[in-house]
């Protein structure tokens, strides 16, 4: 299956795909919309890393342990994208998955999706209706800078997959000149502040 | 070849599931004391806070339908001989493999409590419905629990969220007793009290139950006192249903393939299972356990073989409630603890590896937390940057430094 890679080097925490994400999964589509509303749900986090920058979000990992966790049966795989499905009309929030995840990738609040106005777990869905239609999901179309990457995961790395964030990192092409300046700015900036950069 | 279970819950449904996805055309017969489609205990006081009955019913109402199972529901197994299974009612049922499955039932500190209308049990949906109906019909407001431990305070959170007034009572110093430490359980005794406004009555029992006309009306309880209530939920500890299959209720000895004997599987609540970190043998009695017991056992009686890679005891309570209780693993070796006023996180040590741990207030971090643990993974160096992790960074940090950039 095609999954999303993450180049952190290249990230300069614009948080587009943050943005993207939450566009996406609004029930109107609109940026302006999201604007004030406390319903939005971002699948995608920036985290910052001492100097990093990391867009953190669900592996799809397979078997997936949050779904074997799941006592709602509010977790399945998309047949067609392989992807890690939460449904959160199903969910009661008992956090059950968020125990298990190694990627504390799955987070709780109330969304648009949630029913009753109760919290639920939400994570990622790999924009699965859009990949359906040979789209790129919304997150990695919106990244500009080249960090994040929709691409053939090999089937035989499926296991050290579930466990290791190291097979979901690029790396391999070099930096442009624009991005080491920029790195070792924010570093120096971190260094001189003590604290995360955004 | 034909194929039954003793029971049609958590491990069964698993079991059979897995069974048809692996091409098994067999048939199946499903036994179970009671009469709905496989439900999720965890998930049924959900029902009782005010949820569809439906959503307990986690692989859908469908599911004997679905998976081409003959169900015979209702009527509880009391012996398995040599090939066949009776049943209460003195039905005899053949097979050639059997799943045993039969999950746990409650314990009762006094029988004679539940000839009383307004006293139950919290194990199964049949209590569950019967305390739904008691409570619409007699217009019940209040509510004791009688067990602070996983269960019991479960139920008080479901009654709570209806709108109920409850009390815990609980004989140990603190709710949760199993899942945490004395620390960390009153810490998460402290929060649940005041954010939800339930009552708990600690290092007290309850004694007595007192009926006016048949009915529930107070219990006394050890310190002298009373409480007027019409309805009582005890919650006071479970025992395996292993007595058809053993003769004793110990739970059943099974092999790495989850074979009791070469035609009898047993999995969940009723199974002894060694412990996928330390191996002590046991009874993990959670969710997750059941269905990796019943895969294994399946993929086992398709294949013929396949081996449990053991039990975990790793547990979280956050139902109806915002501030979750995390515990896995042994409260033994060095202690290393963060807090603040709504967090309380704590990880033992032994021999620089988490040999056991609890979060209390928050899930940050927990699952990076959960796999170091599961893998044994030296931590030493990690963890205190872990405890005070509140933005769940850690792992995302050890990639990047791993990463060598
Ligand atoms: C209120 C509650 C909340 C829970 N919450 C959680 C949670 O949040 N997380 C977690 O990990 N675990 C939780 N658990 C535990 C979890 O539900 C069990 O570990 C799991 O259901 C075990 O599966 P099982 O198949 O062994 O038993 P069960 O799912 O209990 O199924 C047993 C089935 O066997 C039937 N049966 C019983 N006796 C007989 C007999 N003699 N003959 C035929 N049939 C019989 C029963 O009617 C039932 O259908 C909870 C349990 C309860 C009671
Ligand atoms: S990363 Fe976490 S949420 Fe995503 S599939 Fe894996 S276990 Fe589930
Ligand atoms: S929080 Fe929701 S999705 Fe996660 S295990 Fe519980 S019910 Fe399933």
């Amino acid at each position: 299956m095609r999954k999303i890679f993450v180049d952190y080097t290249r990230c300069v925490a614009c948080k587009g795909c943050e943005i993207a994400c939450a566009v996406e999964h609004h029930p109107s589509r609109s940026l302006a919309d999201l604007v004030g509303d406390g319903r939005t749900q971002v699948n995608v986090r920036v985290l910052a890393v001492e100097h990093e920058a990391f867009p953190v979000s669900c592996r799809h990992c397979d078997p997936a342990w949050c779904m074997a966790a799941c006592p709602a049966g509010a977790i399945s795989r998309d047949p067609v994208t392989g992807a890690v499905i939460l449904d959160q009309a199903r969910c009661k929030a008992c956090g059950m998955c968020a125990m298990v995840c190694p990627f504390d990738a799955i987070a709780f609040k109330v969304t648009h999706a949630s029913p009753g106005g109760r919290e639920t777990a939400f994570k990622c869905d790999l924009c699965s209706h859009r990949v359906r239609e040979g789209r790129l999901p919304a997150c990695v179309e919106a990244c500009h800078s080249g960090a994040l990457a929709f691409r053939e995961h090999e089937e035989v790395r499926r296991d050290r997959a579930t466990r290791n964030l190291r097979e979901y990192l690029l790396g391999e092409r070099a930096l442009p000149d624009t991005f080491a300046l920029y790195r070792e700015l924010r570093r120096k900036e971190f260094a001189r502040r003590g604290e995360p950069a955004p | 070849m034909k194929v039954v279970t003793v029971g049609a819950g958590v491990a069964a449904a698993e079991f059979v599931e897995t069974l048809r996805n692996e091409g098994f055309r067999g048939e199946i017969v499903m036994i179970s004391a009671e009469g709905f489609p496989p439900y999720s205990p965890c998930v049924m006081p959900f029902f009782l806070a005010g949820d569809p009955l439906e959503t307990a019913y986690w692989k859908g109402a469908d599911f004997y339908d679905r998976l081409g199972v003959t169900p015979r529901l209702g009527d509880p197994v009391v012996e398995v001989d040599d090939g066949k299974v009776r049943t209460a009612s003195g039905a005899v049922e053949t097979f050639d493999r059997l799943l045993y499955a039969p999950g746990s039932k409650d314990r009762y500190p006094e029988p004679s409590w539940l000839g009383v209308h307004g006293v139950f049990g919290f194990k199964t949906l049949s209590d569950l419905t019967a305390i739904d109906r008691h409570i619409r019909e007699t217009g019940v407001r209040r509510a004791v629990i009688f067990g602070g431990g996983f269960i019991g305070v479960d139920a008080a959170l479901a009654l709570w969220h209806r709108g109920l007034q409850v009390t815990v009572v609980h004989r140990n110093n603190r709710l949760l007793s199993r899942m945490t430490d004395e620390e960390g359980g009153k810490f998460a005794t402290r929060l649940l009290a005041e954010r939800t406004g339930i009552e708990v009555r600690l290092e007290t029992r309850v004694t007595a139950v007192n009926a006016r006309d048949g009915a529930l009306a107070s219990v006394d309880l050890t310190d002298g006192t009373w409480i007027e209530t019409p309805l009582l939920i005890v919650a006071t500890g479970v025992t395996p249903e292993s007595g058809p299959l053993t003769g004793a209720d110990q739970g059943v000895a099974v092999d790495e393939a989850l074979r009791f004997d070469p035609r009898v599987y047993a999995a969940g609540d009723v199974a002894v299972t060694p412990h996928a970190v330390d191996g002590r043998p046991g009874l993990y009695a959670l969710f997750p356990n059941a269905v990796e017991q019943a895969r294994v056992a399946a993929r086992h009686l398709v294949r013929g073989e396949g081996a449990y890679p053991g039990s975990v005891d790793a547990n979280v309570l956050r139902k109806h409630v915002d501030f979750p209780v995390v515990s896995a693993g042994r409260f033994e070796g060095e202690p290393l603890t963060w807090q603040d006023a709504d967090r309380f996180r704590r990880v033992y040590l032994k021999d620089g590896r988490i040999n056991g741990y609890m979060l209390v207030g928050d899930m940050a971090a927990a699952g990076y937390l959960h796999r170091l643990y599961l893998e044994q993974t030296p931590a030493e160096r990690e963890v205190s940057g872990l405890l005070s992790d509140t933005a769940g960074t850690s792992y995302y940090r050890r990639a990047v430094g791993l990463a060598g950039r």
